[in-house]
């Protein structure tokens, strides 16, 4: 463009040092509300409530995961809320235990009760939850369920975010549009999903070297993070340096393992096996 | 477990990718540096796509505050003031309005203009100072050297002026009358007299030594 001169240097350094003053790099804008874990869970649990009760009997037999309907797949979360409420209360037989399998009987015994009877069982259990783990918050306690240790908040986090992929699962199966967690619970959401990027990585085993993940999550309930990813322990190669940018909900989405990263509105630098790595890395973190 | 970092780039840019090793050739795809995701990044706290958005446009934003000021530290002053309301406020930019480097450009000449109004309404306040307060004490030496030294710059850019702007440049800012007071005064209309004071200001900008005025 005409008029149009190189600036003298070190003015770009002065510009973005003053800008890195403003406002600290990484965190989002605007800022969301703060809320606890607790009431993110609330908050899941209220959507997926809103939604069980707004449907006919005939769609609580409508298939959805697996091998289980509506009621069934409620019926899971029966059994996740038992095994959490045993984890709150320290029995450590949850802690290894398989997510589905640990929970198939609740599931299974659903068939033929009353689809009410099934949804206020799960709501009531959750309630519990809420109480059993307002407790111990702050703690410090470390809870191990279903192969995770992780402090009792980001265990609720943890829990919202299964809330939440499950009743998308329903929705799915309805073809009802999708939903989307506020701002404040999805960015309860992708901070743990980030914070756990790693075992993704190890679990996954799908880096070819270390990491250096620069990773850009849009939207509200987003943010930016510097995340050094180890395809496994005491890997000493020098790292790769990958972007990634996403949307922050298609992001959980992946996490879910409920987006496929082929078809993902994802922007990436990197080079490709590296950011496959990362994008399986990020898929590999879901329950199920 | 790794806890968030959010640690400060540096300004590397990401995109475009020429200076990266010929390996990183099969990168796919690219980040886009269009304005509506660069201001989705720069909300999401990526710094470095502010600094891609510096390496786009800054010379466009640089030149439309020379444009008003001349080149000048200030005209690099308001490259960075423009740019860190980005990076704080990067949602004001509406896209469908037209590109970044359109609405960081009008910025850019905005804030110039204010910063001009400032300092012209600060020298005029001076100059009236001079003029009409008789001062408190006698001034020190070296004030008094200041003052006039002041006013003899402004008196001489204002006096370099053609008639017609003079005319209105000493009625609205050295005798306070407004716009529509200095139409009635020179009869002409109140666009034209606000028309006048612009290209007023804009000779004047060339002409005063900032460094004779105070800060903001």
């Amino acid at each position: 463009m005409s008029g149009e001169r190189p600036l003298p240097a070190g003015v770009r350094a002065r510009v973005l040092d003053a800008a890195r003053e403003a406002r600290t790099p990484g965190a989002a804008v605007p800022a969301v509300e703060r809320i606890a874990a607790t009431e993110a869970l609330r908050r899941a649990a209220d959507a997926l409530d809103a939604l069980l009760r707004s449907l006919d009997e005939a769609d609580w037999g409508v298939p959805v995961l697996r091998d289980l309907d509506v009621q069934g797949l409620v019926g899971h979360l029966i059994g996740v809320e038992h095994d959490t409420l045993r984890a709150l209360g320290g029995d450590p037989a949850v802690g290894g235990a398989d997510h589905v399998a640990s929970t198939q009987g609740d599931a299974v015994r659903q068939a033929g009760r009353p689809p009410e009877r099934t949804r206020d069982e799960w709501r009531s259990l959750v309630d519990v939850t809420l109480v059993a783990a307002g407790g111990l918050r702050g703690s410090g306690v470390l809870l191990a369920l279903h192969g995770m240790q992780l402090p009792v908040d980001d265990l609720l986090v943890v829990r919202a975010f299964e809330l939440w992929t499950h009743e998308n699962d329903i929705r799915a199966a309805l073809r009802l549009p999708a939903s989307v967690p506020d701002a404040p619970t999805l960015a309860l959401m992708t901070r743990l999903a980030v914070q756990l990027l790693p075992h993704g990585a190890v679990r996954a085993a799908s880096l070819p070297g270390p990491v250096d993940l620069h990773l850009v999550l849009l939207g509200g309930g987003g943010g930016t993070w510097d995340v050094p990813l180890q395809p496994g322990l005491g890997t000493g190669a020098s790292a790769d340096d990958v972007v990634v940018v996403v949307d922050a909900v298609d992001f959980c989405r992946l996490v879910a393992n409920r987006i496929d990263a082929a078809v993902l509105d994802v922007h990436v630098v990197g080079e490709r096996t590296a950011t496959d790595g990362v994008l399986a890395a990020a898929a590999a973190l879901a329950l199920d | 477990m790794t806890t968030q970092t959010c640690r400060r780039s540096g300004g590397r840019r990401i995109l475009p990718n020429r200076s990266r090793p010929s390996s990183y050739a099969s990168t796919v795809p690219l980040v886009e540096p269009t304005g509506p995701l660069l201001t989705a990044r720069i909300a999401a706290g990526d710094d470095r796509a502010l600094a891609e958005a510096y390496d786009l446009v800054a010379g466009a934003v640089h030149a439309a505050a020379r444009g008003v000021l001349g080149d000048t530290s200030t005209a690099q002053d308001v490259v960075q003031d423009v740019f860190v309301d980005l990076w704080c406020h990067p949602d004001r930019y509406d896209a469908s309005l037209g590109s970044l480097r359109t609405y960081l450009s009008v910025c850019a000449r905005r804030r110039a203009l204010d910063l001009l109004r400032s300092d012209l309404r600060r020298a005029a306040r001076e100059e009236r100072r001079l003029r009409l307060l008789p001062p408190q004490r006698e001034p020190s030496p070296a004030e008094q050297a200041e003052t006039h030294d002041a006013a003899t710059v402004v008196h001489d850019a204002v006096r370099q002026l053609p008639p017609e702007q003079r005319q209105v440049v000493e009625l609205a800012y050295f005798d306070g009358l407004t716009y529509r007071e200095v139409a009635r005064a020179t009869g002409v209309s109140e666009g034209t007299a606000k028309s006048r004071v612009r290209l007023a200001f804009a000779k004047l900008a060339a002409v005063l030594d900032h460094n004779l005025l105070e800060p903001s």
